[in-house]
Protein backbone atom coordinates (compact mmCIF):
# COMPACT_ATOMS: atom_id res chain seq x y z
CA UNK A 1 0.00 0.00 0.00
CA UNK A 2 1.27 3.21 -0.94
CA UNK A 3 1.87 5.88 1.98
CA UNK A 4 0.65 9.63 1.51
CA UNK A 5 2.83 12.46 2.85
CA UNK A 6 -0.19 13.46 5.56
CA UNK A 7 0.33 9.75 6.74
CA UNK A 8 4.34 10.12 6.43
CA UNK A 9 4.77 13.17 8.65
CA UNK A 10 2.69 11.99 11.20
CA UNK A 11 4.62 8.82 11.19
CA UNK A 12 8.69 10.76 11.08
CA UNK A 13 9.01 11.70 14.91
CA UNK A 14 7.64 8.41 16.05
CA UNK A 15 10.42 6.93 13.52
CA UNK A 16 13.11 8.74 14.41
CA UNK A 17 12.53 8.12 18.03
CA UNK A 18 12.64 4.14 17.42
CA UNK A 19 8.95 3.67 18.23
CA UNK A 20 7.65 2.63 15.66
CA UNK A 21 6.79 -1.31 14.22
CA UNK A 22 8.54 -2.58 11.72
CA UNK A 23 5.44 -3.09 9.69
CA UNK A 24 5.03 0.61 10.45
CA UNK A 25 8.52 1.69 9.73
CA UNK A 26 8.84 -0.04 6.24
CA UNK A 27 6.95 1.53 4.11
CA UNK A 28 7.53 4.99 5.54
CA UNK A 29 11.28 4.01 4.89
CA UNK A 30 9.90 3.52 1.06
CA UNK A 31 7.94 6.65 1.25
CA UNK A 32 10.68 8.44 1.98
CA UNK A 33 13.06 7.03 -0.63
CA UNK A 34 10.99 8.40 -3.25
CA UNK A 35 9.65 12.08 -1.65
CA UNK A 36 11.89 15.03 -1.70
CA UNK A 37 9.99 17.07 0.76
CA UNK A 38 8.94 14.42 3.38
CA UNK A 39 12.58 13.15 3.31
CA UNK A 40 13.43 17.27 3.98
CA UNK A 41 11.50 16.99 7.23
CA UNK A 42 12.88 13.56 8.33
CA UNK A 43 16.36 15.33 7.71
CA UNK A 44 15.74 18.00 9.77
CA UNK A 45 14.02 15.97 12.37
CA UNK A 46 17.60 14.08 13.02
CA UNK A 47 19.39 17.19 12.51
CA UNK A 48 17.42 19.03 15.51
CA UNK A 49 18.25 15.07 17.63
CA UNK A 50 21.61 15.86 16.63
CA UNK A 51 21.60 18.67 19.36
CA UNK A 52 20.63 16.76 22.68
CA UNK A 53 23.68 15.72 23.88
CA UNK A 54 24.67 16.12 27.54
CA UNK A 55 28.93 16.49 27.98
CA UNK A 56 29.08 19.50 30.21
CA UNK A 57 31.74 19.11 33.08
CA UNK A 58 30.61 18.30 36.64
CA UNK A 59 31.18 15.62 39.30
CA UNK A 60 29.59 14.70 42.14
CA UNK A 61 30.94 16.00 45.37
CA UNK A 62 33.31 14.75 47.61
CA UNK A 63 31.84 12.03 49.85
CA UNK A 64 28.25 12.56 48.94
CA UNK A 65 27.43 8.65 49.09
CA UNK A 66 28.49 8.41 53.02
CA UNK A 67 27.36 12.01 54.07
CA UNK A 68 23.85 10.90 52.28
CA UNK A 69 23.73 7.40 54.07
CA UNK A 70 24.73 8.48 57.31
CA UNK A 71 21.47 10.75 57.30
CA UNK A 72 19.32 8.55 56.33
CA UNK A 73 20.51 5.86 59.19
CA UNK A 74 20.36 9.22 61.28
CA UNK A 75 16.59 8.78 60.27
CA UNK A 76 15.99 12.02 57.68
CA UNK A 77 13.82 11.23 55.44
CA UNK A 78 14.31 13.73 52.68
CA UNK A 79 15.26 17.49 52.83
CA UNK A 80 12.70 19.92 52.58
CA UNK A 81 13.48 22.13 49.99
CA UNK A 82 13.66 25.99 50.26
CA UNK A 83 10.25 27.72 49.83
CA UNK A 84 9.33 30.02 47.23
CA UNK A 85 7.92 32.91 47.44
CA UNK A 86 4.41 31.58 46.49
CA UNK A 87 4.79 29.03 49.06
CA UNK A 88 5.61 31.37 51.73
CA UNK A 89 2.30 33.37 50.70
CA UNK A 90 0.72 30.51 50.95
CA UNK A 91 2.22 30.12 54.71
CA UNK A 92 1.50 33.79 55.48
CA UNK A 93 -2.26 33.73 54.37
CA UNK A 94 -2.69 29.96 55.99
CA UNK A 95 -1.77 31.82 59.05
CA UNK A 96 -4.05 34.78 58.92
CA UNK A 97 -7.07 32.15 57.90
CA UNK A 98 -6.15 30.31 60.99
CA UNK A 99 -5.75 33.35 63.12
CA UNK A 100 -9.43 34.65 61.79
CA UNK A 101 -10.50 31.50 62.92
CA UNK A 102 -9.23 31.26 65.81
CA UNK A 103 -10.27 34.75 66.78
CA UNK A 104 -14.03 34.31 65.67
CA UNK A 105 -14.20 31.08 67.38
CA UNK A 106 -13.04 32.93 70.75
CA UNK A 107 -15.82 35.85 69.78
CA UNK A 108 -18.54 33.08 69.74
CA UNK A 109 -17.46 31.39 72.82
CA UNK A 110 -17.29 35.23 74.41
CA UNK A 111 -20.76 35.64 73.74
CA UNK A 112 -22.40 32.60 74.60
CA UNK A 113 -20.09 33.05 78.04
CA UNK A 114 -21.84 36.71 78.63
CA UNK A 115 -24.99 36.04 77.23
CA UNK A 116 -25.21 32.85 79.37
CA UNK A 117 -24.18 35.24 82.96
CA UNK A 118 -27.50 36.97 82.14
CA UNK A 119 -29.40 33.92 83.02
CA UNK A 120 -30.89 32.49 86.25
CA UNK A 121 -27.76 30.50 87.97
CA UNK A 122 -30.55 28.24 89.98
CA UNK A 123 -33.61 26.91 90.05
CA UNK A 124 -35.22 29.74 92.15
CA UNK A 125 -37.36 31.75 89.76
CA UNK A 126 -37.59 35.69 89.86
CA UNK A 127 -40.22 37.67 89.32
CA UNK A 128 -39.25 39.18 86.02
CA UNK A 129 -38.93 35.26 84.89
CA UNK A 130 -43.12 34.95 85.12
CA UNK A 131 -45.53 34.78 82.55
CA UNK A 132 -48.64 36.63 83.77
CA UNK A 133 -50.59 34.43 84.89
CA UNK A 134 -47.86 32.50 87.04
CA UNK A 135 -47.11 36.45 88.26
CA UNK A 136 -51.04 36.50 89.32
CA UNK A 137 -51.77 33.34 90.60
CA UNK A 138 -48.40 33.86 92.75
CA UNK A 139 -50.11 37.17 93.91
CA UNK A 140 -53.10 35.18 94.47
CA UNK A 141 -51.34 32.93 96.48
CA UNK A 142 -49.43 35.60 98.77
CA UNK A 143 -53.06 37.09 99.29
CA UNK A 144 -54.46 33.83 100.62
CA UNK A 145 -51.13 33.50 103.10
CA UNK A 146 -51.74 36.79 103.98
CA UNK A 147 -55.60 36.58 104.94
CA UNK A 148 -55.00 33.14 106.77
CA UNK A 149 -52.65 35.31 109.08
CA UNK A 150 -54.50 37.66 109.52
CA UNK A 151 -55.06 41.09 107.72
CA UNK A 152 -52.73 43.49 109.03
CA UNK A 153 -54.46 46.50 111.22
CA UNK A 154 -55.47 49.66 109.27
CA UNK A 155 -53.48 52.36 109.22
CA UNK A 156 -55.32 55.32 110.32
CA UNK A 157 -55.36 57.37 107.51
CA UNK A 158 -55.55 61.38 107.95
CA UNK A 159 -58.49 62.62 106.33
CA UNK A 160 -57.84 65.48 104.55
CA UNK A 161 -60.03 68.92 106.51
CA UNK A 162 -63.00 69.06 105.15
CA UNK A 163 -63.49 72.33 103.84
CA UNK A 164 -66.28 74.41 106.15
CA UNK A 165 -69.29 74.66 104.42
CA UNK A 166 -71.09 76.72 107.10
CA UNK A 167 -69.02 79.32 106.21
CA UNK B 1 31.47 10.93 28.85
CA UNK B 2 28.60 10.00 31.31
CA UNK B 3 25.80 7.47 31.60
CA UNK B 4 22.94 9.00 30.36
CA UNK B 5 20.09 6.48 30.85
CA UNK B 6 19.79 4.35 28.20
CA UNK B 7 19.83 0.80 29.35
CA UNK B 8 18.24 0.18 32.15
CA UNK B 9 14.81 1.24 31.97
CA UNK B 10 12.76 0.06 28.49
CA UNK B 11 13.46 -4.15 27.72
CA UNK B 12 9.72 -3.76 26.06
CA UNK B 13 10.71 -1.54 23.74
CA UNK B 14 13.36 -3.00 21.82
CA UNK B 15 11.41 -4.45 18.93
CA UNK B 16 10.95 -1.28 16.98
CA UNK B 17 13.25 0.70 14.83
CA UNK B 18 15.43 2.10 17.55
CA UNK B 19 19.09 1.40 17.02
CA UNK B 20 19.96 -0.30 20.56
CA UNK B 21 22.46 1.84 22.89
CA UNK B 22 25.42 -0.28 22.88
CA UNK B 23 24.94 -2.31 20.15
CA UNK B 24 28.24 -2.72 19.88
CA UNK B 25 28.54 -4.49 23.16
CA UNK B 26 27.88 -8.49 22.52
CA UNK B 27 24.26 -8.82 23.72
CA UNK B 28 24.95 -12.28 25.72
CA UNK B 29 27.73 -10.21 27.52
CA UNK B 30 25.45 -7.44 28.08
CA UNK B 31 22.31 -9.36 29.63
CA UNK B 32 24.96 -11.29 32.12
CA UNK B 33 26.13 -7.65 33.42
CA UNK B 34 22.69 -6.69 33.84
CA UNK B 35 21.53 -9.99 36.00
CA UNK B 36 24.94 -9.35 37.60
CA UNK B 37 24.04 -5.69 38.66
CA UNK B 38 20.16 -6.81 39.61
CA UNK B 39 21.91 -9.55 41.74
CA UNK B 40 24.24 -7.21 43.56
CA UNK B 41 21.58 -4.60 43.85
CA UNK B 42 19.07 -7.10 45.42
CA UNK B 43 21.99 -8.11 47.73
CA UNK B 44 22.74 -4.68 48.48
CA UNK B 45 18.95 -3.92 49.54
CA UNK B 46 19.02 -7.17 51.69
CA UNK B 47 21.77 -5.92 53.54
CA UNK B 48 20.52 -2.00 54.39
CA UNK B 49 17.58 -3.87 55.49
CA UNK B 50 19.07 -5.90 57.90
CA UNK B 51 20.92 -1.97 59.00
CA UNK B 52 23.99 -2.43 56.76
CA UNK B 53 24.79 1.74 55.93
CA UNK B 54 27.80 0.55 54.02
CA UNK B 55 25.67 -1.24 51.89
CA UNK B 56 23.47 2.00 51.80
CA UNK B 57 26.42 4.11 50.50
CA UNK B 58 27.69 1.40 47.98
CA UNK B 59 24.31 1.54 46.32
CA UNK B 60 24.61 5.57 46.55
CA UNK B 61 27.81 5.40 44.79
CA UNK B 62 26.69 2.89 41.87
CA UNK B 63 23.88 5.09 41.29
CA UNK B 64 24.81 8.93 41.90
CA UNK B 65 26.40 9.81 38.63
CA UNK B 66 22.97 8.77 37.14
CA UNK B 67 21.23 10.51 39.21
CA UNK B 68 23.37 14.11 39.29
CA UNK B 69 23.06 13.97 35.28
CA UNK B 70 19.06 13.12 35.05
CA UNK B 71 18.91 16.31 38.11
CA UNK B 72 21.18 18.58 35.99
CA UNK B 73 18.76 18.67 33.36
CA UNK B 74 16.23 20.60 35.40
CA UNK B 75 18.37 22.82 36.98
CA UNK B 76 21.72 24.90 36.59
CA UNK B 77 22.21 25.07 40.49
CA UNK B 78 24.68 22.16 41.74
CA UNK B 79 23.08 23.00 45.26
CA UNK B 80 19.73 22.50 43.59
CA UNK B 81 20.95 19.32 41.50
CA UNK B 82 22.64 18.13 45.24
CA UNK B 83 19.62 18.54 47.27
CA UNK B 84 17.40 16.51 44.70
CA UNK B 85 19.74 13.78 44.57
CA UNK B 86 19.99 13.63 47.72
CA UNK B 87 16.24 13.86 48.25
CA UNK B 88 16.04 10.64 46.31
CA UNK B 89 18.22 8.37 47.96
CA UNK B 90 16.87 9.63 51.81
CA UNK B 91 13.39 9.02 50.11
CA UNK B 92 14.32 5.63 48.69
CA UNK B 93 16.10 4.27 52.28
CA UNK B 94 12.69 5.40 54.18
CA UNK B 95 10.68 3.72 51.56
CA UNK B 96 13.32 0.52 50.81
CA UNK B 97 11.16 -1.78 52.44
CA UNK B 98 8.04 -1.17 50.11
CA UNK B 99 10.66 -2.32 46.77
CA UNK B 100 9.26 -5.51 45.93
CA UNK B 101 12.07 -6.31 43.23
CA UNK B 102 9.27 -6.09 40.38
CA UNK B 103 11.75 -3.91 38.64
CA UNK B 104 15.08 -3.51 38.61
CA UNK B 105 16.39 -1.52 41.60
CA UNK B 106 17.74 1.64 39.25
CA UNK B 107 14.18 1.73 37.62
CA UNK B 108 12.13 2.12 41.08
CA UNK B 109 15.14 4.40 41.73
CA UNK B 110 14.53 6.29 38.62
CA UNK B 111 10.68 6.94 39.20
CA UNK B 112 11.27 8.34 42.83
CA UNK B 113 14.24 10.83 41.43
CA UNK B 114 11.68 11.91 38.92
CA UNK B 115 8.70 12.27 41.30
CA UNK B 116 11.20 14.01 43.34
CA UNK B 117 12.18 16.16 40.67
CA UNK B 118 8.82 17.42 39.23
CA UNK B 119 7.67 17.92 42.53
CA UNK B 120 10.09 20.86 43.28
CA UNK B 121 9.55 21.51 40.25
CA UNK B 122 5.45 22.17 41.42
CA UNK B 123 6.45 23.42 44.29
CA UNK B 124 8.08 26.26 42.43
CA UNK B 125 5.36 27.33 41.28
CA UNK B 126 5.00 25.24 38.01
CA UNK B 127 3.18 22.20 37.06
CA UNK B 128 4.79 20.42 34.43
CA UNK B 129 2.40 17.39 34.86
CA UNK B 130 -0.80 19.30 34.97
CA UNK B 131 -0.57 22.47 33.02
CA UNK B 132 -2.80 22.57 30.16
CA UNK B 133 -1.56 23.02 27.06
CA UNK B 134 -2.46 26.48 25.89
CA UNK B 135 -1.97 27.77 22.85
CA UNK B 136 0.34 30.32 23.94
CA UNK B 137 2.68 27.98 25.55
CA UNK B 138 3.09 26.23 21.88
CA UNK B 139 4.20 28.84 19.50
CA UNK B 140 4.18 27.94 15.40
CA UNK B 141 7.08 26.50 14.49
CA UNK B 142 9.83 28.16 13.03
CA UNK B 143 10.18 28.52 8.81
CA UNK B 144 13.44 28.02 8.70
CA UNK B 145 14.80 24.65 9.52
CA UNK B 146 17.43 23.94 12.15
CA UNK B 147 21.05 22.56 10.96
CA UNK B 148 22.31 20.11 12.88
CA UNK B 149 25.41 21.19 15.13
CA UNK B 150 28.78 21.60 13.16
CA UNK B 151 30.74 19.83 13.36
CA UNK B 152 33.40 21.56 14.26
CA UNK B 153 31.82 22.61 17.15
CA UNK B 154 32.95 20.91 20.84
CA UNK B 155 30.38 18.69 22.38
CA UNK B 156 30.42 20.86 25.44
CA UNK B 157 29.20 23.85 23.34
CA UNK B 158 26.56 21.99 21.55
CA UNK B 159 25.37 20.73 25.18
CA UNK B 160 26.03 24.07 26.97
CA UNK B 161 23.63 25.49 24.12
CA UNK B 162 20.98 23.12 24.21
CA UNK B 163 20.56 23.35 27.92
CA UNK B 164 20.51 27.09 27.47
CA UNK B 165 17.82 26.71 25.46
CA UNK B 166 16.08 24.18 27.38
CA UNK B 167 15.95 26.83 30.88
CA UNK B 168 13.77 28.98 28.33
CA UNK B 169 11.22 25.89 27.93
CA UNK B 170 7.72 25.77 30.23
CA UNK B 171 8.38 22.78 32.11
CA UNK B 172 5.48 20.91 30.74
CA UNK B 173 8.11 21.06 27.03
CA UNK B 174 11.65 20.09 28.85
CA UNK B 175 10.43 17.32 31.06
CA UNK B 176 9.35 15.46 27.83
CA UNK B 177 12.51 16.22 25.88
CA UNK B 178 14.57 15.26 28.84
CA UNK B 179 12.94 11.86 28.76
CA UNK B 180 12.66 11.45 25.27
CA UNK B 181 16.24 12.84 24.20
CA UNK B 182 18.66 12.47 27.25
CA UNK B 183 17.21 10.09 29.37
CA UNK B 184 15.95 8.13 25.99
CA UNK B 185 12.95 6.58 27.77
CA UNK B 186 10.14 5.22 25.52
CA UNK B 187 6.94 6.69 25.09
CA UNK B 188 4.99 4.14 26.85
CA UNK B 189 7.77 4.93 30.01
CA UNK B 190 7.31 8.77 29.63
CA UNK B 191 3.47 8.05 30.22
CA UNK B 192 3.75 5.79 33.15
CA UNK B 193 5.95 8.56 34.48
CA UNK B 194 3.64 11.29 33.66
CA UNK B 195 0.33 9.68 34.45
CA UNK B 196 -0.67 10.81 30.61
CA UNK B 197 -1.58 9.04 27.29
CA UNK B 198 0.64 7.90 24.75
CA UNK B 199 -1.40 10.27 22.50
CA UNK B 200 -0.56 12.87 24.81
CA UNK B 201 3.25 12.13 24.76
CA UNK B 202 3.35 12.32 21.20
CA UNK B 203 1.68 15.53 20.92
CA UNK B 204 3.80 17.04 23.88
CA UNK B 205 6.71 15.97 21.98
CA UNK B 206 6.31 17.30 18.92
CA UNK B 207 5.30 20.41 20.09
CA UNK B 208 8.40 20.38 22.36
CA UNK B 209 10.37 20.20 19.30
CA UNK B 210 8.81 22.89 17.81
CA UNK B 211 9.09 25.17 20.90
CA UNK B 212 13.11 24.48 21.11
CA UNK B 213 13.51 25.26 17.65
CA UNK B 214 11.89 28.44 17.97
CA UNK B 215 13.60 29.15 20.86
CA UNK B 216 17.05 27.84 19.06
CA UNK B 217 17.01 29.87 15.95
CA UNK B 218 15.56 32.83 17.70
CA UNK B 219 19.02 32.70 20.24
CA UNK B 220 21.20 31.61 17.85
CA UNK B 221 20.04 32.64 14.16
CA UNK B 222 23.37 31.52 12.90
CA UNK B 223 21.87 28.00 13.20
CA UNK B 224 19.25 28.32 10.49
CA UNK B 225 19.47 25.97 7.87
CA UNK B 226 18.36 27.12 3.90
Amino acid sequence: MVMNCKSARSLVPGYLDGELSEAQAAPLRAHLMDCHDCRSVAQEGKALKGWFVDERPWGVPAGFAARVARRAFAGDTGAVYAESPREAEGRVLDFVLQLTAAAAAVLIALSIGISSLERPQSNRMRADDLTFEETMRRLEELNAEEDRKGAPEEQPVDEPAREDDSR
Amino acid sequence: MFWTGSTMLSPGRRDGNRPRPGASHPAAMEVCLMENATVEDADLVRRVLAGDQGAFQHLIERYQVRLFALARHYTQSPVEVEDLVQDTFLKAYSRLESFKHQSSFFTWLYRIATNTILDSLKRRGRSPVQTVEDPEMVGEPADRAVVRPDSGMENEEISRITHEVLQQLPDIFRVVLVMREFEDLAYQEIADMLGISIGTVESRLFRARARFKQKLLQMYPNFAGA
